[in-house]
């Protein structure tokens, strides 16, 4: 297993270094953020010393130096819209996000693969074409228009939830996590059930049946275990993918996530905090892959027996 | 052969992937319920003494000296801290407020009386010397603030006392207008840094901030030794939504009592109040660069603008037609100044004079808008490029963000960008016209792309008069613009829309939008206490 973590560490490293020299590069790109922090009146000596503080007086390549020496500390710096710290916001943000996701990807991994195992028990019945159906329409539905629709059918019309917010009990969950989960859940029925129909239909699931197992013996204890590796690889995507889709959530439902604190401060130019917040979920994408990719391994021993030591 | 796979014990295999996924789930759960619950249960239902309001979007900061900035300033000015005057909304019309009396004592000075027996919410009284270190720290300092650039020239102030309670102010030139920008200033206690800016103020407002729950919410609790009249909600809190549709259902669902900027969507309904909001919108045409430094092809696009059918096709009906910068209620709107009236034969005919004599009509020009401007902006940006076209002209939409659109809208100008006409909104809730003028009409306005020497003589003369002279100087300079500059093409006198709950009575004038003085909101009659 060790090889095998080894070489995936020091291939994941790659791009992710490339990701926080883009940003780091691209933010750049979107100009001197000194017009919306400065009034119309500030003076050359204004501009000048406020790009000196900043750092924003020195060349592109002494910028990026700085950056990667004070991260190495990690140093991301102070946020020029609040004068927080950038680490502290960040790290008060992520958890927030952390928690969406994970109860997100949670329970759409439990319901695609209840869903899915069952649509493919019996290709083309009913409940097959209902959750194929289903699964379908679910992973198309854009999840700003469903957040909306969410907030006027059970906020307003129904008034059986909030139509927002962060303060409360778990009622407050249920919007942001059911706009979060609809497009990976819909993905991820499909999945299943398409591994889940080649699994069925191995020998040793006939031996199994001819044996006498209960159709819940042969879906979950057999049939499952052989299936699940690709379901982990596209989770893992998804999980990944969630973090993007936690910026609509976070911005209409006001979750104070990372999502949305990165969205802020691309808009307010605020390059310290946006550069720590993306370092941060690139590490933890980094990660995660790294996880997938043991779980792949843990479930399926020709992953890691691939890998030369 | 073998698989691999079976040659693993087969308990492993089965335990492993699935207690980690509960263990991971239960851990998630519960810190998820933990976060949720540890911030809950402050003020967050309707209890009758907390007053909530939604905002499009947290303020970057509270820092009094940039109380001009709209979302600093609807939370701070005149409830957490308060200037020495303040502008009657609705007249115009300067009031006492941390001062009690002025008057000019001379060409360049004014004097101010200010009020006795104020302390400040940290239990320092208030004086003289606050008001004019308040003075000094938002004008004179290297703080940069944003009150200095918008309201204030490039001059210092010169701040004296006399005793606890006498204020002058000298400057630099004769401003007749000095206590309506000193209306600009809030009063914090002379203890406030002066090196740094603050992140939570202190002030002598009807209000004082309680908590400051960074990404959720800022609370505010009533300031028992408020020196007015004691505001009728014990406690405020400021939550803030980005999507308008999402406001809007909070005053439905009774999760807050007003909602700030909502789409016109929501015109029709009940708890939805219109008021004018001083904001008009425009579109500045760059007048260096062909083929709109041409006038004929400025004068064409006025005339090819539909504005009635922008205002009914896209705001809802809710604006009024514009032939200025500023609207009615400012010192210097003309109502003689008619808007244009759309005429495209007209119009085709200038752009087509325009070509026969060598202007490059067909060069692109860039139509950039800038997103949340308003509601519908990108349709009514649409819209212009369509009836641009209509008339000749190549036209392109750029929709760009705050950031972006403020590099095309601040000088200097991007360089090497060809022809930009320039969707812009601009709100003048100061008052008076010498504010638009000095930042739009201007040769060298900070927002301005060009202008005339005569137009700039005589702004700096109207800024010079006041009353009567002074109105009729601004009119005049104004309607100078739109015969000879043509810089820009005024489309509206925009509305704004609050959400009200009908649990409270509030009315919103044309400051609503950039000063919510939250003491004048009271609950409705025979709503609960």
């Amino acid at each position: 297993m060790f090889p095998f973590l080894r070489k995936r560490v020091l291939s994941s490293a790659i791009p992710l270094f490339c990701v926080v020299l883009g940003v780091f590069f691209l933010a750049r790109m979107t100009g001197n953020p000194v017009d919306l922090y400065l009034p119309l009146s500030a003076t050359a000596e204004q501009r000048a010393e406020f790009s000196a503080a900043q750092g924003f007086d020195l060349s592109i390549p002494a910028q990026l130096w700085n950056y990667l020496v004070d991260a190495a500390h990690l140093d991301f710096g102070t946020s020029l819209r609040t004068g927080q710290s950038a680490t502290e916001m960040v790290l008060d943000a992520f958890p927030v996000t952390l928690q969406l996701a994970g109860v997100t990807m949670l329970l759409a991994i439990t319901g695609a693969v209840l869903v899915g195992s069952l649509a493919a028990y019996r290709p083309n019945s009913l409940m097959d074409r209902i959750a194929s159906l289903l699964s379908m329409t679910a992973a198309s539905i854009p999840d700003f228009w469903f957040a909306i629709m969410g907030v006027l059918v059970f906020g307003v019309s129904l008034g059986w939830l909030p139509t927002s917010g962060t303060l409360g009990g778990p009622e407050i969950w249920v919007l942001p996590i059911a706009t979060l989960l609809i497009r990976p859940f819909g993905v991820l029925v499909q999945v299943v059930r398409g591994s889940m129909v080649g699994a069925l239909s191995a020998p040793y699931i006939k031996i199994a049946r001819s044996k006498g197992a209960t159709p819940q013996r042969v879906i979950f204890g057999h049939a499952l275990r052989n299936a699940v590796t690709p379901v982990l690889t596209v989770a893992g995507d998804l999980t990944v993918g969630l973090v993007n889709g936690a910026v609509i959530v976070e911005t209409i439902f006001g979750w104070p996530g990372i999502g949305k604190l990165m969205i802020d401060s691309i808009l307010q130019r605020d390059f310290a905090v946006l550069q720590a917040a993306v370092l941060l979920t690139a590490v933890t994408i980094f990660a995660l892959n790294i996880l997938v990719d043991v779980c792949h391994a843990l479930t399926d021993p020709r992953v890691r027996l691939a890998v030369p030591a | 052969m073998k698989s691999p796979v079976s040659s693993l014990p087969p308990g492993r295999r089965r335990s492993r992937p699935t207690t980690a996924l509960l263990l991971a789930g239960t851990v998630l759960v519960s810190s998820g319920c933990a976060v949720a619950n540890s911030a809950g249960g402050d003020a967050g239902q309707a209890d009758g003494r907390t007053l909530r309001v939604v905002l499009t979007q947290e303020p970057p900061t509270l820092e009094p000296c940039e109380a001009s900035l709209t979302s600093t300033g609807v939370v701070v000015r005149s409830n957490i801290t308060e200037p020495l005057v303040e502008r009657d909304p609705d007249s115009g019309d300067l009031r006492p407020l941390l001062a009690t009396g002025w008057k000019q004592t001379g060409p360049r000075t004014w004097t101010f009386d200010t009020r006795s027996g104020v302390t400040f919410q940290n239990g320092e009284p208030f004086t003289a010397e606050d008001a004019a270190f308040s003075i000094d720290r938002a004008v004179n300092s290297d703080l940069a603030c944003n009150v200095e650039g918008y309201v204030f020239g490039d001059d210092d102030l010169e701040v004296k006392t006399s005793g606890d309670n006498r204020l002058t102010v000298t400057t630099a030139e004769p401003d007749p207008i000095l206590p309506l920008r000193l209306s600009f200033v809030e009063i914090v206690p002379r203890t406030t840094s002066t090196k740094a800016k603050v992140r939570v103020p202190i002030g002598t407002g009807p209000y004082a901030v309680r908590s400051w729950q960074a990404g959720t919410a800022i609370s505010l609790s009533r300031n028992d030794d408020y020196w007015g009249r004691a505001p009728a909600f014990p406690r405020a809190r400021y939550v803030w939504r980005s999507d308008a549709s999402v406001r809007a259902a909070m005053i439905d669902k009774d999760e807050a009592e007003i909602a700030v900027a909502l789409d016109s969507m929501e015109a029709e309904k009940d708890t939805t109040v219109a008021y004018p909001n001083n904001e008009t919108t425009a579109l500045r045409l760059d007048g260096r660069e062909a083929p709109i430094d041409d006038l004929r092809v400025r004068r064409a696009i006025d005339l090819a603008v539909d504005r009635q059918g922008i205002i009914d096709a896209l705001l809802g009906g809710l604006a009024e037609p514009a032939g200025q910068l500023v609207p009615p209620g400012v010192v210097g709107h003309s109502d003689a100044i008619k808007p244009t009236r759309q005429n495209v034969a007209e119009a085709r005919a200038l752009v087509k004079e325009a070509k026969a004599d060598g202007v490059p009509t067909g060069r692109t020009i860039t139509l950039v808008a800038r997103n949340g401007m308003f509601s519908g902006v990108s349709e009514t940006a649409e819209a212009l490029q369509y009836q641009m076209k209509e008339i000749g002209l190549s036209v392109r939409v750029r929709m760009a963000d705050t950031a972006t659109q403020l590099q095309y809208q601040l000088r200097p100008l991007p360089k090497n960008v060809g022809p930009i006409a320039l969707l812009i909104m601009h709100g003048n809730q100061a008052g008076d016209a010498a504010f638009t003028a000095s930042q739009y009409l201007l040769s060298d306005g900070p927002q301005s792309t060009f202008g005339t020497k005569d137009l700039d003589r005589r702004i700096a003369d109207a800024g010079l008069l006041s009353g009567e002279k002074r109105q009729k100087a601004f009119a005049e300079l104004l309607a100078d613009q739109n015969n000879n500059v043509v810089q820009y093409t005024h489309i509206a006198h925009m509305t704004g829309l609050l959400g009200l709950s009908p649990s409270i009575r509030y009315e919103p004038n044309s400051a609503t939008g950039d000063e919510m003085r939250l003491a004048e909101v009271g609950p409705a009659e025979g709503a609960k206490d």
